[in-house]
């Protein structure tokens, strides 16, 4: 091939990498900004903090759904955040080889590929089928499940970095194993088990199908956890559907809003570790 | 001698340890859970359904008549088709990412392609839903099937809402699901073999066809398998953008018709179903659903394995 | 044995899987003194003093066999090892001073996480042991900055005054110079003799000279033995045998 048409080539190739880049990223640009311009019209007090009136009537809100959404979500993380943790720790400090730690990783390995709407189903049969009705616990179970494998792989290679010299020190002076792995090495790598966390929360709020079979949806202000309840992501879904104009809007709304929460969260994770590069961490 | 505190601190130790392994354990068990519960509920659909529930294109629940061919063949379809077209996207992404792009705005690429994926699929629901559809409707499914309508692939009528539509959303959600992993793994070729390259006076685009992709093909195909397991098991965006509709393959082949995946039937009949035979059939699609991302997961491994021990990279 | 031997070692062997590593060690370190332990790379210096403080046995697939008494006890069979580890500290070649942690918080480290200190205590014993090393004037005013803000040879002190802050019978040190420039070897070299007020101090050495500076016997190991071990003095002006004197005068290793 002549060099001339090699040339070509290259700038052909590069022409068309650039042009599939900006297809690619257009989506988004596209989607947000669907988002921010049918969505923001829906936004006000009474949204935010009312119930939704009977259908037919115009004005209300879905104030229960964003409560019911942060409710799930910290209910969720208080069981998957840990647990994530402590598995994360098990498979960096206790156990890098063994068939225990073996079986382990794979378990999280498998149970991070499982799509969403499985631990849905388990948390359907295993809770709601069993207590007769649809309850948020379900949803904080289903949700804190899919949390662990997310936490505990970023918490395992956070930890995992830290130097050998580091543990080492800490044996030296008869420290003991709990005391260095949390006091120290787990000390040590928090940002990363932080920004890990925090990724995984964000994960769970844009999970919509696990909630269908627990939580279901509500048109009423939360009061127990052993009950339905509303979610932004189940309003979007049953509100879009719907084909009722005001209640479309208002699933823009809920978009706008979810979409607010998830990517802000996604966004100072990324700038925070990129900090952390800049400075040399 | 032990003294008093190291008997204590080698009791906390233990006491430690098996906290950790009783969690790491529990881990292990909700996995295996999932799959007994799963198998345990689907038993009775299992046998009252038998082999035909997989070639049966019917579903009716008044006569108790259930089949999941059109469900496992729309989730076939639909997963392999958008995962397919974006091989070559995200290909191009992170060529782009690590050979042509300004070192200034990889951050900010990163971040978007980030971003991409952050979003929730139920927003790529409603996007799709409410401004792609009718725009995919009235600027290409309207005038194709005007045009080659005959054709049966391309018969109308044309809703907008249909399996293409489904195709198109899943593609851009799992574009960055392959292109992070893909730019990571270009970005790691040894610069000595590029310089080999470079010194041999190859350009850019030959750099990275006949040094970057090869040596990273195995990361590559293991990204393309993660895509394909991600698309296989996506539920709101499909379920929104779909139709649910038995129509599908079993009455046409045309890409403009409404049909039906495992996660949208799931999902949209799941909580008003109430025969019992109705709720266990749906819990057997389910249980398709995770022996086909089992069967993606472990032969990808496998294959990646075996290829890993030839001494390929 | 005296009441001045702080270390007995009594038929040491050591393994890492098949390789043997140390040879039948037999030698009475006495107490409240600096040994420096010499020798080529790979004669063993290192795997001998990870044998005082139980650190060898950490290794996958190492093997020890043989008594070391400390004061009486043996380390291996009458001690928990945690117990022989804050009663034998140990300095590291590269100075690692815990980054999560102040200044002050990494002098008592070995102390607040083990437990069972007051806060206010914690304070006095980090001071006392900066001034040990004669750190305090250097840090006082950035007690709360990270231990790993200092400079190389400030850390090492610190390490040091971390291993003192336990009180320990012995600290070893593992080549505590040879990473850091002349300034700061020159200064922790000082602090070698002024340790030994504290506790016994077993020094390992590739400087033959740092050896004849610092201490005040020395132990010559070669291929996982000990060729002569002997006050320093005698051992560099008179050395007994002719492959110590070939080391010491660089004709080897």
């Amino acid at each position: 091939m002549g060099l001339l048409s090699r040339k070509a080539h290259d700038k052909a190739a590069r022409g068309l990498c650039l042009l599939i880049t900006l297809s690619a990223i257009s989506p988004l640009i596209w989607i947000v900004a669907s988002i921010i311009a049918n969505g923001a019209s829906a936004i006000s007090w009474e949204f935010v903090t009312s119930l939704p009136k009977p259908f037919g009537e115009g004005g209300g809100g879905i104030g229960h759904a964003i409560l019911g959404t942060f409710i799930i979500n910290a209910l969720a993380s208080v069981w998957g955040i840990p647990a994530g943790i402590l598995t994360g720790m098990y498979l960096s400090e206790y156990d890098r080889s063994s068939r225990l730690g073996s079986a382990v990783r794979v378990a999280v390995e498998s149970l991070a590929g499982v799509p969403s709407l499985i631990f849905g189903i388990f948390a359907f049969s295993l809770i709601v089928l069993a207590v007769r009705h649809y309850t948020a616990l379900a949803a904080a179970f289903a949700l804190g499940l899919m949390m662990i494998p997310l936490v505990a792989k970023a918490t395992e290679e956070s930890m995992k970095v830290v130097s050998d010299d580091i543990r080492e020190a800490a044996i030296a002076l008869g420290i003991p194993k709990w005391s260095r792995t949390i006091k120290i090495v787990l000390s040590i790598a928090r940002g990363g088990v932080l920004s890990g966390s925090l990724l995984a929360f964000a994960r769970i709020s844009g999970e919509t199908a696990p909630l269908l079979f627990t939580a279901l949806f509500s048109y009423f202000w939360p009061t127990s956890l052993d009950q339905p309840m509303a979610t932004l992501q189940v309003v979007i879904y049953n509100y879009a559907l719907s084909g009722f104009d005001d209640w479309i809007l208002k699933a823009w709304g809920a978009s706008l809003l979810l979409m607010l929460l998830v990517l802000s969260i996604n966004i100072a994770v990324r700038v925070s570790t990129r900090q952390k590069y800049a400075e040399g961490a | 001698m032990k003294t008093r505190k190291t008997i204590f601190l080698n009791l906390q130790d233990s006491v430690f340890r098996y906290l950790l392994i009783a969690v790491s354990v529990t881990v292990v068990a909700f996995f295996l859970a999932i799959a007994y519960v799963l198998v345990n509920r689907s038993a009775p659909a299992i046998l009252f359904n038998g082999w035909g529930f997989l070639s049966s294109f019917a579903w009716n629940v008044s006569t108790e008549a259930y089949g999941a061919a059109p469900a496992i063949l729309g989730t076939l379809f639909v997963g392999v088709v958008a995962t397919l077209i974006a091989i070559p996207v995200s290909l191009g992404i992170s060529i782009f990412f690590t050979e042509y792009a300004p070192r200034r705005i990889r951050f900010y690429l990163s971040i978007f392609i980030d971003l991409l994926a952050a979003i929730p699929s139920v927003i790529y629901g409603i996007w799709g839903l409410w401004i792609i559809a009718p725009l995919l409707k009235t600027y290409i499914q309207q005038p194709v099937v005007g045009a080659l309508g005959f054709i049966p692939v391309f018969a109308g009528p044309a809703y907008g809402i249909s399996i293409s539509l489904a195709v198109f959303v899943l593609t851009i959600m799992v574009v960055p699901i392959i292109s992070s992993l893909a730019t990571e793994l270009l970005s790691r070729t040894p610069p000595s073999l590029k310089e080999g390259m470079i010194s041999l006076g190859a350009t850019q685009w030959e750099t990275v066809r006949h040094v970057g992709i090869p040596f990273a093909r195995l990361g590559i195909f293991a990204a393309i398998m993660l895509g394909l397991g991600r698309a296989l098991g996506e539920t709101m965006a499909v379920t929104m953008v779909i139709g649910n509709s038995y129509l599908w393959p079993g009455e046409g082949v045309s890409i403009f018709y409404p049909a039906t995946t495992i996660t949208s039937k799931i999902a949209s009949e799941l909580y008003e179903a109430f025969s019992p035979l109705q709720l266990s059939s749906l819990i057997e699609l389910s249980l398709i659903l995770m022996a086909i991302s089992l069967i993606i997961n472990v032969s990808s491994r496998v294959i990646i394995g075996r290829i890993a021990k030839r001494g390929a990279y | 044995m005296g009441a001045d031997v702080e270390l007995d070692v009594l038929s040491l062997n050591a393994w890492f899987g098949e390789k043997q590593a140390l040879k039948n060690i037999n030698i009475q370190i006495p107490r409240r003194t600096v040994t420096a332990v010499i020798g080529p790379s790979g004669c063993g210096k290192s795997t001998f003093i990870r044998c005082m403080n139980r650190m060898h046995e950490l290794i996958p697939g190492a093997r020890v066999a043989g008594k070391v008494l400390l004061g009486g006890e043996d380390i291996y069979t009458e001690m928990d090892a945690m117990d022989v580890r804050r009663k034998v500290g140990m300095v590291f070649q590269k100075p690692n001073p815990f980054p999560n942690m102040s200044v002050e918080d990494n002098v008592v480290a070995g102390l607040k996480l083990s437990g069972g200190y007051k806060k206010g205590e914690l304070g006095r014993i980090a001071e006392k042991n900066l001034r040990a090393v004669g750190l305090w004037d250097e840090v006082k005013d950035e007690l709360k900055k990270s231990g790993a803000s200092l400079s190389g040879g400030q850390q090492q002190r610190l390490c040091i005054a971390r291993a003192l802050a336990m009180e320990p019978e012995v600290i070893l040190m593992d080549e505590p110079t040879s990473a850091l420039d002349p300034a700061s070897t020159a200064k922790i070299e000082e602090l070698v003799q002024k340790l030994k007020a504290y506790a016994t101090i077993i020094i390992i050495t590739h400087n033959v000279q740092q050896a004849a500076r610092v201490s005040d016997m020395t132990c010559f190991f070669y291929l996982g033995e000990v060729v002569e071990f002997d006050n320093t003095k005698a051992l560099f002006e008179a050395p007994k045998n002719p492959l110590t004197e070939r080391y010491i005068t660089g004709r080897f290793g």
